[in-house]
């Protein structure tokens, strides 16, 4: 029973969660570039002047393989139940050496809805806001707006940064084994049961 | 070397616009064809063109039906520079010695930060899309000489100097408000006015917009310490509670 893997996400899943990934660490690479006169990331680019390019371009893929997210998951995190509730309130059961009592689970965890709400709203906000000041017209009219626009890029930035470390660590060191499911796809019965109950049960596993 | 600046005094000017000719002269600036407004105020604005020009400020009254002001429109060098502070390209935008706010166009990244932050609408954009603007001739005064708009002004309505002697010396002389002393950590182009700043069409009290003040202060080092938060967060739950256990592990016990 224990070897008997099923498949949480689908191929197309995996190619856009690394599409965004790929694309946020260029984007964040560069805009440390951009923020901090970092001369090194700049050459690394081939110069500012192309790293901009780069930098505008690369937001475009990541708006569209954001915006390819929504069809399947916006839905799944909305759908916010008395479970979710009760999970988040025992922190998911992480602040406890002991083994893990929580609320049973959809497709995706509380924590995780939340993320990707998060992570939508702030990458949408920072897609727009980077358009506006990346086309933005030349007269000083449109000041008040590439003003606001760079002012939520950056503050957008900022939280959707820490959100993303939170992410990683938890996909990673604090979940032995959840990893794969951005690899391979699949995860073992058992170790879905466990953690995503709802779902398993409603996927007939 | 010590800060130099720009001394503008209205009343002694007498609106012939030589230093707007001697600037497009020295820094080889096209003409531009403009329209009849009604006004010798000629060209209407400031532009990749144009780096410094004369307002014309009419003020009739009944005591002087005929009172007309002549104020030099330009860079004014900022000591806390709005433009550099928002500028994502290192050396687009420099402080030269002399303490003048110039650009280098081969670094500029056409992205027009700047023209958000500043507080005076300075900056403009040319054909290719790079930064243009008053830079204080940078390539006079670096060997000493005087800006081509002070050196052609026939009344000393622009004066070229040590910037504490021109404060020195507009102070001397009277002037009821010596504009740009203080704002923005000083101004290098400081006015010499016998009215209220408004009346010349300056701003009271200049400033570097509060988003992009905010910006600098607070989400440039957050964007570092957040990250840096987050990770030493993560190190500790790691250590403090370890990865997460579910009952699979009980046969491991």
């Amino acid at each position: 029973m224990n070897n008997n893997m099923i498949r949480k996400v689908t191929g197309s899943e995996i190619l856009i969660h690394w599409t965004l990934a790929i694309s946020f660490f260029i984007l964040v690479i560069s805009g440390f570039g951009f923020l901090f006169h970092m001369e090194s990331i700049g050459s690394a680019f081939g110069g500012f002047d192309q790293m901009r390019d780069i930098h505008n371009w690369v937001g475009v893929v990541f708006a569209v393989a954001l915006f390819l997210t929504a069809f399947h998951y916006l839905p799944v995190a909305l759908r916010f139940t008395s479970d979710d509730k009760a999970w988040l309130l025992q922190g998911g059961g992480y602040f406890s050496r002991k083994k893990a009592h929580v609320p049973p689970q959809d497709e995706i965890n509380a924590a995780q809805k939340l993320l990707y709400l998060l992570v939508l709203l702030l990458g949408t906000a920072i897609s727009v806001t980077g358009i506006v000041i990346w086309l933005r017209p030349g007269m000083a009219a449109a000041n008040k707006l590439v003003l606001f626009s760079f002012l939520v890029h950056n503050i957008s930035f900022d939280i959707f940064l820490m959100a993303i470390v939170a992410h990683i660590y938890f996909a990673t060191l604090a979940n032995p084994g959840t990893l794969r499911i951005m690899i391979s796809g699949t995860v073992p019965l058992e170790w879905a049961r466990k953690r995503h109950a709802k779902w398993v049960q409603k996927m007939g596993y | 070397m010590a800060r130099m600046s720009i001394l503008v005094s209205p009343e002694l000017c007498i609106g012939c616009r030589g230093c707007q000719t001697a600037c497009k002269e020295w820094n080889q600036l096209e003409g531009e064809k403009t329209e009849n407004r009604g006004s010798t105020e000629n060209p209407p604005d400031l532009s990749t063109n144009t780096f410094n020009k004369i307002r014309y400020v009419e003020l009739p009254s009944e005591k002087n039906p005929t009172r007309l002001l002549f104020v030099s429109q330009r860079c004014m060098h900022c000591g806390d520079a709005g433009c550099m502070k928002i500028c994502p390209a290192p050396g687009a935008l420099f402080r030269t010695e002399e303490g003048a706010v110039a650009f280098d166009k081969d670094k500029c990244i056409g992205c027009r930060l700047c023209v958000t932050a500043c507080p005076f609408d300075v900056p403009r954009y040319d054909a290719k899309n790079k930064i243009s603007k008053c830079h204080l001739c940078a390539d006079r005064i670096s060997q000493g000489l005087v800006p081509a708009c002070a050196k052609t002004c026939p009344t000393g309505a622009l004066r070229y100097g040590d910037r504490n002697e021109l404060l020195g010396l507009a102070k001397k002389a009277g002037y009821a408000k010596v504009y740009g002393e203080k704002d923005l950590e000083g101004l290098g182009a400081v006015y010499a006015f016998t009215d209220a700043p408004k009346i010349y069409g300056m701003d009271e009290s200049p400033g570097i917009p509060e988003a992009v003040v905010f910006w600098d202060n607070v989400l440039k080092p957050l964007s570092y310490l957040g990250l840096a938060g987050v990770a030493a967060a993560a190190v500790f739950h790691y250590v403090a509670f370890g990865p997460k256990k579910y009952e699979e592990e009980k046969k491991d016990e």
